[in-house]
Formats: structure tokens, C-alpha cells, sequence
């Protein structure tokens, strides 16, 4: 028996796959909320965004209206059905609500950042109409539709398509379209601007880094159970998607840098891309096709834990679904 | 903003990279020039590399920008490279001294006297200073010490730079240095030029701050000094209501924090005689009050913040610890209150005891607010006969530390311990009926006084060496410390009328203490050491007896305070004599009893441990009483981010040849933690444990111990990576027992973390070894 057989497992005992099981219990701990993301300093920052900047920011945002949906999207069409486990879709399931999540502060955000109905309406159709933008909608459903009409994974051909896939959207998508994406958010707040935004994405990335994890989880899982289905044939197919990938992004940020941002050059960017490549090629076990190193000092910042004050930042660091009972002879 | 539409990409020629000046003329971009601007302030900073700084600038320039863009980037730069190497924040801060300079000087102001002159055109100092510094404008321009500004680290002076320097009301350009700052903070507390010079240089020399609203405010227009106000509970009437709503935005208008009890406001459901309907209980109320704190901005500094205190008896209590949940109503649901317990010892008795509590309507016990001690218990079981609701004092307690765990807000204050540990409690009528905004401050109010307290840290780090503590230097620091303290009382500009009432009656100050984590690590004192807890106890004995003979002192030439007559120092109890503490230098106490015999005391309270979140910044030391969060973390402010790594570990990797990227990698990975450093030494590696890997008993062990020196109370927060309600309710029932009269926020941490973007990926191989706990392996995170 496999996580890929075809079916509809529906027996969580015994648990065949408790790593599933722990990573939705862990998403649970981290459960947050838009109405928590104090978004009004951001409207003063935007004011002083130089025109180069608002063009950044306007991108990004435009970006961000789609993104998650699109992502939600492979998971209830194509995902769900083939990962055949109680416990992993239960995961699913958890993944699925936070995209919503997603999906609504970025509606909030754009609803905030651009008052005018127009203007508004012109950034959320940004997938049809801003080139930068539709060509990477275009790669997503691509890969979407490479395995939409798969009801069921019978062949060795079929798995792969769906690993392929599940790749896409864990390496590319999730792990790199979203955290170049991340990284102009993470520029900005390193300069100390649009807090509210930062700090929402600082959940959304949270959670992004989980749905990527598990992701590469269930590869490592079916790779385990099925080792011949990673083949070179298949290495050189996720090597070709992820080039591919990186040129998307590095068409948007030439896009998004086009009026020259302080501290941030397309040039600085396609590096730290193809940096963010490599990593995800590693985590496959494959070798770096770059060796790029990573130009961006800010992105450092995302590595520490952080201390807010309270004065000026809603603290992050708390966890709901805490356990126990009351006693007085716990060690502490 | 608006959205931008596709544009012609103007064309740009990349092969020469040009910015463009501050006169408006192009200029080439050059490596050289870039390097030389590095190297003038490099100086004695060995560790830099002026070229790497330049290269990477260059990097993220584009062409076009303007040369105040190129110092920016620069600066920025360097900074960045703080995690390499901790010289680089020395040197972008004085890259940033530079800029900050330029700034100053194309303004046409190149002295202290000059800044002053211009700024008050300006409208921006008060008269009195102004003039203060005209008459006395040679000797203060001269006492401007141009290396005070070597002292700063980076962090602390981008938020001196950002938020505490006065800026020009429309060209926003700052108009002083920071020693300009500090000289100016010291003529508004000043009469003669002598004193005004003293207390700058221990300023500048960073020995001692005041508080935030002092560093903001003080020679200025608007001369609000105090940090903390504590405003009594509304009294159980609409207007009363309405009139705090008032108060509390002046006094967050004018950057002071707010402490406010709602006890006295009945609960959801009891009768409304005037109208003949029930209430809707103080939920609604509270919704409101967080909408206006929330609107209120501090001159653009910082956001309006205040603290919600309520008695567990209350009715609604079940409802007010859900107040910060982030699931629910939201109409039922205040994100921007903190939310504190104001907890009689009965409370905790019946926890302890397993037995019922009953919550009771204030309107029916309207008297319980008011009382402490025996006094309250016996109120208390009478009204109990009219509770509204009976439940287990376990469950409710319970339901607070999950209140904690999830918000890490909810704090743990204790009333009866507050009030009987307390000089200002031993006449008939005056309760201490709350705490405020960070937990420190413990002062009776009323009705319609209002308490205010301003507050002061001194630096302990730069009262030690690795030979001990320079006593003398402490004291002397102590002393003026307390003097300037006492002067903001009479100097200061209060916002509402019942502030103005109280505070010339109590005259109460709170000095605190920072940088006590970095006297540990220069002594080298594991913080959960004997040593550390005895050496704590006599900083804060010796801080506190010398507060108290300067305020004798001061009372001995201007009077004691109105109120002294009926305080219990005037019956001859000091605070460690409630405490039944024995001190180590008896013999000054007794002096010290003669004198306060013979003068009385010229304030009421003295000393008090206040987070100084953003002042320890700018001294450069670890705040307060508080261990290291991580040797290796950021600090998310309104200027930014920020990477601020133990210098004094990074000394000792050094010292042994450690300190390689590859171990600066594994701390990162460990967030920074060094437990697994199996290249230290074991007594090393106990040193650094942060904040996480210390038994928290010895926190509360250590507040215990100094708090017969602490005469209000000191803002103790307590860390649990992975909280669960038996170790809360535990580490709480242990910190009442302790006596501790009050606790602040609890600080845990997120579940799981955002995957790490800089460290390198573990073998594919490790990624399968996690199956039983996925929080501890990095390679899932």
C-alpha cells in the first residue's frame, strides 16, 4: 500500500503516517486572523513611497490578489484526491483554510491600499492584464492543467505527472514566485515601512513555509515508497521547471525594479532567485544548477527570532490550542 | 496610493552609473570615492572593511539616484553586516552621525545655541529654555562633547534619529544633533548652566536615561515628562464612563502610558434603575476605549497604549480574559488593550484550596475596590451571599493561565501584597486600586486623582567591570538621578486635572535599573547563580538606600512631601522593614532613619523596574532585569529591522578562535542558542543560556530577592517556549507564594517557524528522521 494508490483511505488508526498528523496539529498552534493585522500606519507609509516604490508596491500587491487562489486552486482540484491518506488530508483540509486566510487579508490589503473602485478592479484583473503578472498566472496553470484530468494514479507515468506537480507548486509557486514576493515585502520593512503588510505576510510566510514542508514531505514519502519513480528523466524535467520559473520571477521584478529601487537591483534579485533555486533543488537531493549566493543581507533578518515592542508591533509569537490542567508541581 | 499602469521604461545607461548631488549636478559613481567617505570614520574600528561596504552599496544602486539615496544605501550597508562582524554597527552608526550632521548643518546650524535658536522659530522649544540657553550660550556650546557620539551602537541611534530628535514642522529635516538632544533634555530640567552639564554628560556618557516622554519632551512646548498614569475604575455611571474615555486620550496624546481599572462598572445583566433595563455588561465599554486608545498617536512616535485592570470577582471576567482571543465576536474583542488581573490573595487561597468562587456585581459591593487585606476578605464572603455566579477558583484560574499562554497578556498583579508592601497605604482610605501599562508602578489614586509617575534608568553596565561594580560611581548616579526625577514634578505639563492633583501631593519618581544581564555576563554570573542573585540584591539595596538618602536630603531643603504625615516611612517603616528583610548595610540605614525622622522624605515612592524597551536601545544594553532573549535575534521597530548579536559571546569566540561562519551558521540554525556549542566549555555555555533555557524559578527567585529594595514593583516577564497550563499555573502560584506583587507578560513562542532562508538545507537523508516530533528537527522547518 502507497500514499498514491488510488482511493479513499478513511481508517486514521493506526496512523500510517503520523508525520502528517503532527504537522496539522501544528498549524493548528499557529491560527491568526486578519482583523489582527493593524494595517493603518502602512496608509501614512504609502505617502511617502517614492513613485519607484509605489510602482513596486502596486505590483506586489496586484500579484498577492491572485496568488493564493491560484494555489488553493491545484490543491482542491488535484492534490486532494491522489494523496491518499485520512491524516495527510487532514492536512489538506488545515492548508486549504489558510490560503482562505491568505486569500482574504490580501483582499483586505488591496481594499485598504487602493480606495479608488477603478484602480482597484484594474489591480485584481492584474492576471489578465499586467504581462509580468499573466505570464507566471500562465506557468501555474500549466502545471494545474498537466494533471486536471487525471481521476486516478494507475501508471508509473501518472505518479510522476502528479510528483511533478506537487513539486511545481511546493518549489516553484510556493517556494519561489511567493518568497520573491516575500522579499520585496521583507526589503520594505527592513527600511522600516508598511508594517502592516510585513507583519501579515510574516503570518502568511509562517504558514507558507508548513505547506512546503509537508509538500517536500510527501515527495520524500512517495520517493521512499517508490524509489524508481525519480529517475534522471524526472530530475531533468523539475531542473527545467524551476529554470523556467526563475525566469518568470526575474521578468517580474524587471517589471517591479524597472524605475530603479535604492537597495534592490533586478541584477541583485535574479541572484538571490537563482540562490532560492538551488535551495529547493537541495532539498530534492539535487545539485545546485547556480551556485548563486544570496545578495540580500535583509533576508538574514527572517532568520532570528524576533522581539517586538509592544509600544510599536503586535507581538506574533503566541500559540493557541495550549494543553493541560491546572497543578502547582510542574518544573517551570 | 494608486495604481501604476505600464510606463515607457525611461532608458538607462547602465554601463556609467551616475547619482545626482544635493546641488542637483550629475556626479560619476566611483568605487574610490565611496571607499574614502567609509574610511574617514573607521577610526580605531579594526574588524571593517571599507571596501566590502563600498562594492555592496554599488550593487544596489541604480542610475539616477541622488547622493543622500548613495549614504543611505551605505549605511544601511554596513549595518547588515552586523551579524559578521558586530564593528559594523559602530561604523554605520557613525556614518549615520555623518548624515544626521549634514542634515543639521545645511540648515545653517553649527552650535547647541544655534539648534535651540532655530528651533524655537521654529515653535518648538518653550520660552523658558530658549532663554535658559541664550543667557547661558557660550558655556553650553563649549560643553558639547563631539565623542558622545562614538558611544552609540547603530540600533539605538537610527531610533534616536528617527523618533526622539526634533525635526523642522515642515521640512521634516531634523534640526539637532544628538548631543544637541541630550543637552537640550538637560536645560529643560536645569536652573543653572553648572547642573545642565552635569546631568548631559552622564547622559551622553549613556550611565543614565530618563524615560522616553522625557527624552521626547522636555525643553520643549509641551513639557509632558511622566511615562504612567494610573486612572481609577470609572465610577458605575454612564457619565463617569464617557469623562474616562476623555481622560485617557489627553493622556495619551502626550505620549504618557495608561493604566485603567474597570472594576467598579457592574456587569452584563444587572438591573439599570434609571431606565428599568439590565446591562450590557463592561465588554461594549471596553470595545470602545480600545478604539480610542488605538486612534490616538503620539506625535507620530508610537501608537496610544493602555492596560485594562479588573478583580477576579467581577462578573464579567470570564468574558474580559477572552478579550484578546483571535477567534470570536469580533464586536467582543479589543486587540489593542492589554489586559491585566488585579488578584486578592482570597483569590489565590481558594485556587490553592480547591474551593468556589463566586463573582459578584459591584453594584452590590461597591465597597470591594477600596479594600485590602482582612478587610476585603470579610467584605468579600458578605457579598458573597449576593454572588451572581459560583465557580471552581481552579477553573477560573485555569481559564487565565490559558489566557497568558495564548496572548501572553492577562498579567498576574497582585492586589493585597501591592497594597500591604506599600508606603503610601498606612492611613485609612488610600488603596492602591491597580497597576499600569508595564507593571511597575504601584501609587493610591482616586475618583479624581489621577497617579503619575516619571521614570528613569540607570545603566548598570556602565557601572561595572570585571573587577565589581564602581560603588561611588553608582551612587553619584543614583543621586542626580533622583534629583532630576524630583524636578520633572514640578516642571511637568499634566494633561488632565486629576494628574495635576495627585502628583504634587505623593511626589512619587520610579528609578530603574538596565543592563543587568550585561553586569552578569561581565562578572561572569550564570543568571541562575547564587552569586547572581546575591549581587542583584545589593545593586538594588544600594540603589534604593541612596534614592532614599538623596530624597531625604532634598526634603531637608524644600520640605517633605504634602502627603508625607500619612505614609508608614512616617511611622518609621521602610520598605525592606514590611518586608522583614534584613539589609547589608545596617548602619546607613539607621543614619538614614535619624534623617528621615528629622526631614521626613520629599517623595513617597522612589524606585521602580520599568522595561525599558526602547531607552536600553539607545544606551546599548540589555533591558532591565531581563536575561538575553537569544545570543542572535532581531528587533522589529517602527525604524525598521534590526540583527543584534551578543557582542560579548562574539568576544569570546573570538578570544578562542571560533568565530567562523560556520559557527555563526550553527547558532542561526539554533536561534541563537549556543547549547550545542560543544566547542565551549560547559561553564561558558551556562553563561550564555538565554531567556528559553533558564528555569524560570530563578527569575522569580531573583525579583524576590530584590524587591525588599523596590518600593513599587518591577515589570518581571517570564519566558516558556512551549507553555502548557500545569507549568503555568505552577510558575504562578509559585511567584504569589514568593510574594512578588507583580508579574508582566508571559513570552513564549511560535509553534513552528518560517523556514530559515539563509542557512544552508540539511541532506536529503535527514529529512525522513523527524517522524516523532517535527518541531525539533530544522530540516522540516
Amino acid at each position: 500500500m502507497s500514499l498514491l494508490d488510488p482511493g479513499m483511505d478513511l481508517t486514521l488508526r493506526p496512523m500510517k503516517y503520523p508525520q502528517f498528523f503532527d504537522r496539522f496539529k501544528d498549524a493548528i498552534k499557529n491560527t491568526w486572523t486578519v482583523e489582527e493585522v493593524d494595517l493603518h500606519t502602512d496608509l501614512a507609509d504609502l505617502g511617502k513611497l517614492s513613485a519607484a516604490e509605489q510602482h513596486l508596491v502596486s505590483r506586489l500587491v496586484a500579484f498577492f490578489a491572485t496568488g493564493d487562489t491560484i494555489v488553493a486552486n491545484n490543491l482542491v482540484l488535484n492534490l486532494y484526491q491522489h494523496v491518499n491518506s485520512p491524516e495527510g488530508r487532514l492536512y489538506l483540509s488545515r492548508q486549504l483554510f489558510e490560503e482562505a486566510v491568505h486569500v482574504q487579508f490580501y483582499l483586505n490589503l488591496l481594499d485598504t491600499y487602493v480606495p479608488d473602485a477603478d484602480q482597484r478592479a484594474a489591480a485584481f484583473a492584474a492576471v489578465d492584464n499586467i504581462p509580468s503578472i499573466a505570464r507566471k498566472a500562465e506557468f501555474c496553470f500549466k502545471w494545474i492543467d498537466s494533471i486536471f484530468e487525471m481521476r486516478t494514479l494507475e501508471s508509473r507515468a501518472d505518479r510522476k505527472k502528479f510528483l511533478l506537480n506537487l513539486i511545481c507548486f511546493a518549489a516553484c509557486i510556493e517556494g519561489l514566485f511567493f518568497y520573491g514576493a516575500f522579499a520585496y515585502v521583507y526589503f520594505l520593512r527592513s527600511r522600516g515601512l508598511l508594517h502592516g503588510l510585513a507583519s501579515g505576510t510574516n503570518w502568511v510566510f509562517r504558514d507558507e513555509s508548513m505547506h512546503m514542508a509537508f509538500a517536500f514531505d510527501v515527495v520524500d514519502t512517495v520517493r521512499r515508497e517508490e524509489p524508481d519513480l525519480f529517475d534522471e528523466q524526472m530530475r531533468e524535467q523539475v531542473r527545467d521547471m524551476l529554470a523556467e520559473a526563475v525566469e518568470c520571477e526575474v521578468q517580474f521584478a524587471e517589471d517591479l525594479l524597472e524605475q530603479g529601487v535604492s537597495g534592490m537591483s533586478p541584477a541583485d534579485m535574479r541572484e538571490y532567485l537563482q540562490h532560492v533555486a538551488d535551495r529547493r533543488l537541495a532539498v530534492l537531493g539535487l545539485e545546485p544548477m547556480y551556485d548563486s549566493k544570496n545578495p540580500f543581507a535583509f533576508m538574514e533578518l527572517q532568520d532570528v527570532q524576533e522581539l517586538s515592542n509592544f509600544f510599536e508591533r503586535r507581538v506574533s509569537a503566541y500559540q493557541v490550542g495550549v494543553t493541560g490542567t491546572v497543578r502547582f508541581d510542574d518544573d517551570f | 496610493m494608486t495604481v501604476t499602469r505600464d510606463t515607457t521604461v525611461p532608458e538607462q545607461r547602465r554601463h556609467v552609473m551616475r547619482v545626482r548631488k544635493r546641488n542637483g549636478d550629475l556626479d560619476t559613481v566611483d568605487v574610490n570615492k565611496i571607499v574614502k567617505a567609509v574610511e574617514r570614520w573607521v577610526g580605531d574600528l579594526d574588524e571593517v572593511d571599507p571596501l566590502r561596504v563600498a562594492t555592496r552599496t554599488i550593487s544596489g544602486l541604480y542610475a539616477g539616484a541622488t547622493t543622500a539615496e548613495l549614504d543611505k544605501l551605505s549605511i544601511q550597508t554596513a549595518a547588515e553586516l552586523i551579524g559578521e562582524e558586530p564593528q559594523y554597527s559602530r561604523l554605520a552608526a557613525r556614518l549615520l552621525i555623518a548624515y544626521v550632521d549634514k542634515e543639521v548643518r545645511l540648515q545653517g546650524v553649527a552650535s547647541f545655541s544655534q539648534s535651540i535658536r532655530h528651533a524655537q522659530e521654529n515653535g518648538l522649544i518653550a520660552d523658558s529654555t530658549a532663554a535658559f540657553v541664550r543667557r547661558n550660550a557660550r558655556e553650553l556650546d563649549d560643553a558639547v562633547d563631539p565623542a558622545g557620539d562614538l558611544r552609540f551602537e547603530y540600533f539605538g541611534l537610527r531610533t534616536v534619529a528617527d523618533r526622539y530628535l526634533l525635526r523642522h514642522p515642515e521640512s521634516r529635516l531634523v534640526v539637532e544633533t544628538p548631543q544637541y538632544w541630550l543637552l537640550r533634555v538637560a536645560c529643560g530640567l536645569s536652573h543653572e548652566p553648572a547642573e545642565a552639564i552635569g546631568f548631559y554628560r552622564l547622559m551622553s556618557s549613556l550611565a543614565y536615561l530618563p524615560s522616553s516622554p522625557t527624552l521626547f519632551n522636555s525643553g520643549t512646548r509641551h513639557t509632558q515628562m511622566s511615562s504612567c498614569f494610573l486612572v481609577d475604575s470609572p465610577r458605575d455611571e454612564l457619565d463617569s464612563i464617557y469623562e474616562r474615555y476623555h481622560q485617557v486620550a489627553k493622556l495619551s496624546k502626550f505620549s504618557g502610558g495608561i493604566g485603567i481599572s474597570w472594576s467598579r462598572v457592574r456587569g452584563r445583566g444587572a438591573l439599570i434603575r434609571g431606565t428599568n433595563g439590565r446591562s450590557n455588561g463592561i465588554v461594549p465599554f471596553l470595545k470602545t476605549l480600545d478604539a480610542g486608545v488605538a486612534a490616538v498617536n503620539q506625535g507620530g512616535r508610537r501608537k496610544g497604549a493602555a492596560c485594562v485592570y479588573l478583580e477576579p470577582w467581577h462578573p464579567d471576567v470570564e468574558e474580559f480574559l477572552e478579550l484578546r482571543d483571535n477567534t470570536g465576536e469580533e464586536s467582543r474583542r479589543t486587540h489593542n488593550l492589554n489586559l491585566a488581573n488585579w488578584i486578592p490573595d482570597e483569590f489565590m487561597r481558594r485556587v490553592e484550596a480547591d474551593e468556589d468562587w463566586s463573582l459578584v456585581d459591584p453594584s452590590d459591593a461597591p465597597e470591594l475596590p477600596d479594600l485590602f487585606g482582612e478587610a476585603f476578605d470579610d467584605a468579600y464572603r458578605k457579598a458573597e451571599k449576593k454572588a451572581v455566579k459560583t465557580v471552581k477558583a481552579r477553573d477560573l484560574y485555569g481559564r487565565m493561565m490559558r489566557t497568558l499562554a495564548q496572548t501572553g497578556n492577562g498579567w498576574m498583579t497582585f492586589k493585597d501584597a501591592s497594597n500591604r508592601l506599600s508606603n503610601q497605604t498606612g492611613a485609612p482610605g488610600n488603596t492602591i486600586h491597580l497597576s499600569n501599562l508595564c507593571t511597575e508602578i504601584l501609587e493610591v489614586n482616586s475618583d479624581d486623582e489621577t497617579a503619575v509617575c516619571n521614570l528613569g534608568s540607570i545603566n548598570l553596565a556602565a557601572h561595572v567591570t570585571a573587577d565589581g561594580v564602581d560603588w561611588a560611581k553608582l551612587r553619584e548616579t543614583v543621586r542626580t538621578a533622583v534629583v532630576f526625577l524630583d524636578r520633572v514634578i514640578d516642571i511637568n505639563y499634566y494633561p488632565s486635572p486629576q494628574a495635576a492633583r495627585s502628583n504634587p501631593r505623593w511626589r512619587p519618581i520610579g528609578l530603574g535599573l538596565m543592563g543587568l544581564q550585561d553586569a552578569f555576563f561581565t562578572l561572569r554570573l550564570p543568571f541562575d547563580s547564587a552569586a547572581a542573585k546575591e549581587f542583584s540584591t545589593r545593586v538594588q539595596e544600594e540603589i534604593f538606600l541612596t534614592a532614599l538618602e538623596t530624597s531625604a536630603g532634598l526634603a531637608a531643603e524644600s520640605g517633605s512631601h504634602p502627603a508625607f504625615a500619612r505614609t508608614r516611612a512616617a511611622e518609621g517603616d521602610l520598605h525592606p522593614d514590611l518586608w522583614g528583610a534584613e539589609p547589608a548595610q545596617p548602619d546607613r540605614w539607621a543614619a538614614l532613619r535619624k534623617d528621615i525622622g528629622k526631614h521626613g522624605l520629599r517623595n513617597s515612592l522612589l524606585v521602580a523596574i520599568a522595561p525599558t524597551a526602547t531607552i536600553a536601545s539607545i544606551a546599548g544594553c540589555y533591558e532591565c532585569i531581563e536575561p538575553q532573549v537569544s545570543n542572535l535575534f532581531k528587533r522589529e521597530t517602527m525604524s525598521g529591522e534590526f540583527l543584534q548579536v551578543n557582542t560579548y559571546l562574539v568576544r569570546e569566540l573570538k578570544a578562542r578562535g571560533l568565530w567562523t561562519s560556520s559557527i555563526r551558521e550553527r547558532i542561526k540554525r539554533a536561534e541563537g542558542s549556543v547549547r550545542d556549542l560543544t566547542e565551549l566549555p560547559d561553564d561558558v555555555r551556562e553563561l550564555f543560556r538565554t531567556a528559553w533555557e533558564l528555569p524560570q524559578k530563578a527569575l522569580v527567585d531573583l525579583a524576590a530577592a530584590r524587591a525588599p529594595y523596590i518600593d513599587q514593583s518591577q515589570s518581571l516577564n517570564l519566558f516558556l517556549s512551549a507553555p502548557t497550563i500545569g507549568k503555568l499555573s505552577s510558575m504562578y502560584l509559585y511567584a504569589w507564594k514568593a510574594g512578588l506583587k507583580t508579574t508582566y507578560y508571559l513570552r513564549s513562542r511560535p509553534a513552528t517557524r518560517i523556514q530559515q532562508a539563509t542557512v544552508s538545507i540539511a541532506p536529503v537523508e535527514a529529512v525522513a528522521c523527524s517522524l516523532e516530533n517535527p518541531e525539533s528537527c530544522e530540516a522540516c522547518q
